[in-house]
């Protein structure tokens, strides 16, 4: 089956240490795809390649049967493929309102936009995209004053407000409280009918809850696919990962 | 939720139009010929802040070279101020070249003999420089303090070119062309009220133009690029050419600046490629507010007038208590005078939005800070 994100051989070597070693990896439409793995495993590392943020040391990426590899970061964008950091990265210093109207990106070309005040489309869009991240009551605010949650929210309505054709989602709901999880699964199970996501994550609990397709990276490399619940069955995923998380869970 | 009235967009139209009908009104009530002309020199160093504040305070692109748009177009202006009182037949070269031993007149004064085209020239070779420099440094990616130290040099390597050049810029004695600029036959004596409305005209004119630069979607991205440039990339914008085209705006008003300082003064040397002078451009607009394009402005006024009023009377140490009042600014009031307008502003309106919620009770929050 071909996917609409295909990965084929990836490598990337940040001077002797390889962090990505052989990774392949296809996406389907339409579908919520779960990168897990234990710290060091590569997962941010691949989301970096594909959005351009690092150049990969050999391998190929292709997007919508385009082949982007090696592309900058606003080539890529432009193509559809929207981004989330694991640190959420917002203008601080805009309000929520400014944030939404800059990640509104139908025109990227500098010189008409030095002549473009109100865009067509992004008041109304920017409504809904407010509505659906539960920030309505914030747009006037700046920010750098949101709360840890909300400030997640904001990223996510970004890239929402590129309407992109993919979107890659680095750890959405580190730092999040259950009430805050609760709400992202929400939004994610909802958008998941319509968009292509690559949602990053560490926590098997929320993964369980949101993913259909399940990806386990160790060591630069995949190491298992499939459902949740083979997953979950999977020894050597046990090994390298669960194992760990269990443990981690007992603490709790 | 915050309303400063500091930031309501038609407030600060209003205030534009009120400071600028202000310095319309100096010369219909004054006729001291010099002063009008040292007035109307205080616009230039305005539109200089004014070009600081768009590429720094906006931006986020410290340039400590604004001189190099600044003097490219004065010297663009001077030698077209030059050619108009040479004569094809009769006097074919300036009386400078013949005394640095040129017999012919040298092909990059060819196009000076036309009004028009030299004025042009005065602001597209600046222009097109910045487009050029800026570009190739913003696709590396070379920033901060970097590119402030790129600028610096460029500018302090242009002051030895156009010394070493003597012959063909007569070095550090500069050109003094010996009549005012007449463009057919509009001639801008600098020491007539005409040459005063006409920076004000261009003061005004590039005011507008930058604050509608920043008011624009150019601008939001712009002020976003300020916030995290790396962000914006990932929103699919080109940020290389943002920040060239913000920068090349810049160096188009210092040009603007440069043609008007040239006309006003009917001299130009390599003092306005003077790294001190680029220097106390970032300082006047530091003063004033670098983050509102008026404020800098004001801030150029306020220094140069107490440089020229205050600053005779102390003489050698101006400089020094012109940089002790920078560190204090920078240390104690970051936004400048501009800064502190907006503080002030901010507590008054919610001062006013308090008592207002008071008798009005908490409904209809919409209506206010209109």
């Amino acid at each position: 089956m071909v996917g609409v994100l295909e990965i084929k051989d990836l490598h990337k070597s940040f001077d002797a240490t390889k962090v990505i070693n052989g990774f392949s990896l296809a996406v389907t439409e339409m579908t919520l795809q779960c990168l897990v793995g234990p710290n060091g495993a590569g997962k941010t590392t691949t989301i970096d390649l594909i959005s351009g943020r690092q150049k990969p040391t050999s391998g190929e990426i292709t997007f919508r049967e385009e082949n982007i590899t090696g592309l900058s970061e606003h080539e890529i964008a432009r193509r559809g493929i929207g981004r989330k950091f694991q640190v959420p990265a917002v203008f601080r210093e805009l309000t929520v309102r400014q944030n939404l109207e800059v990640a509104y990106n139908r025109e990227t070309s500098a010189v008409r936009n030095m002549f473009s005040f109100k865009p067509d489309g992004c008041a109304k869009r920017l409504e809904e995209i407010a509505a659906d991240v539960g920030l309505t009551e914030r747009l006037g605010i700046k920010a750098g004053t949101l709360s840890h949650g909300e400030t997640q929210w904001l990223e996510i309505g970004m890239v929402l407000m590129q309407d992109p054709a993919m979107l890659l989602l680095d750890e959405p709901v580190a730092g999040m409280t259950e009430h805050e999880m609760d709400k992202t699964v929400e939004i994610l199970n909802r958008l998941k009918k319509t968009n292509t996501i690559i949602v990053v994550e560490h926590d098997m609990g929320f993964v369980r809850r949101i993913a259909d397709v399940v990806t386990v990276m160790h060591m630069g490399s995949l190491l298992a696919q499939g459902s949740i619940a083979d997953i979950e069955k999977d020894e050597r995923v046990r090994e390298v990962y669960l194992g760990t998380e269990d443990d981690e869970e007992s603490v709790h | 939720m915050e309303k400063n009235l500091y930031h309501n967009r038609l407030l600060q139209w209003l205030v534009y139009v009120v400071f600028f009908a202000a310095l319309a009104v100096i010369p219909l009530v004054m006729d001291d010929a010099f002063l009008l002309n040292q007035l109307a020199t205080y616009g230039v160093y305005g539109m200089l802040a004014l070009s600081i504040s768009l590429c720094w305070g906006f931006g986020g692109i410290l340039n400590l070279g604004q001189g190099i748009a600044f003097g490219l177009g004065a010297y663009g202006m001077a030698m077209t101020m030059q050619m108009q009182t040479q004569d094809p037949e009769y006097s074919p070269i300036p009386p400078f070249m013949l005394n640095n031993g040129l017999d012919a007149l040298p092909a990059i004064w060819e196009p000076f003999w036309n009004t028009g085209f030299g004025i042009a020239l005065a602001l597209i070779v600046p222009t097109v420089f910045y487009l050029i420099f800026g570009g190739l440094m913003f696709q590396a990616r070379v920033a901060g303090p970097f590119f402030a130290i790129m600028t610096l040099a460029i500018l302090s390597a242009l002051a030895t070119l156009f010394v070493d050049l003597q012959p063909y810029t007569n070095g550090v004695n500069g050109i003094s062309p010996p009549a005012a600029l007449d463009i057919g036959g509009f001639v801008i004596d600098p020491y007539m009220s005409t040459s005063y409305w006409v920076v004000f005209a261009l003061l005004v004119l590039s005011t507008v133009a930058a604050k509608l630069l920043t008011q624009s979607r150019f601008g939001l991205i712009v002020q976003a690029l300020h916030n995290d440039s790396e962000r914006v990339r990932f929103l699919g914008y080109n940020v290389a050419i943002y920040e060239t085209l913000v920068y090349a705006a810049s160096g188009l008003i210092a040009a603007i600046a440069g043609c008007c300082f040239a006309f006003l003064t009917q001299y130009v040397s390599p003092a306005q490629f003077d790294v001190g002078f680029s220097i106390s451009m970032v300082i006047w607009a530091a003063i004033g507010g670098r983050n509102s394009l008026l404020w800098a402005i004001i801030g150029a006024f306020l220094v140069q007038g107490a440089q020229s009023y205050v600053g005779d009377e102390f003489l050698n140490s101006w400089i020094l208590i012109l940089g002790f009042s920078f560190i204090l600014i920078v240390r104690f009031l970051p936004g400048g005078l501009g800064g502190l307008a907006e503080t002030l502003l901010g507590m008054v309106s919610r001062k006013r939005e308090t008592q207002e919620s008071l008798t009005v009770g908490a409904g209809e929050p919409e209506t206010r800070g209109a």
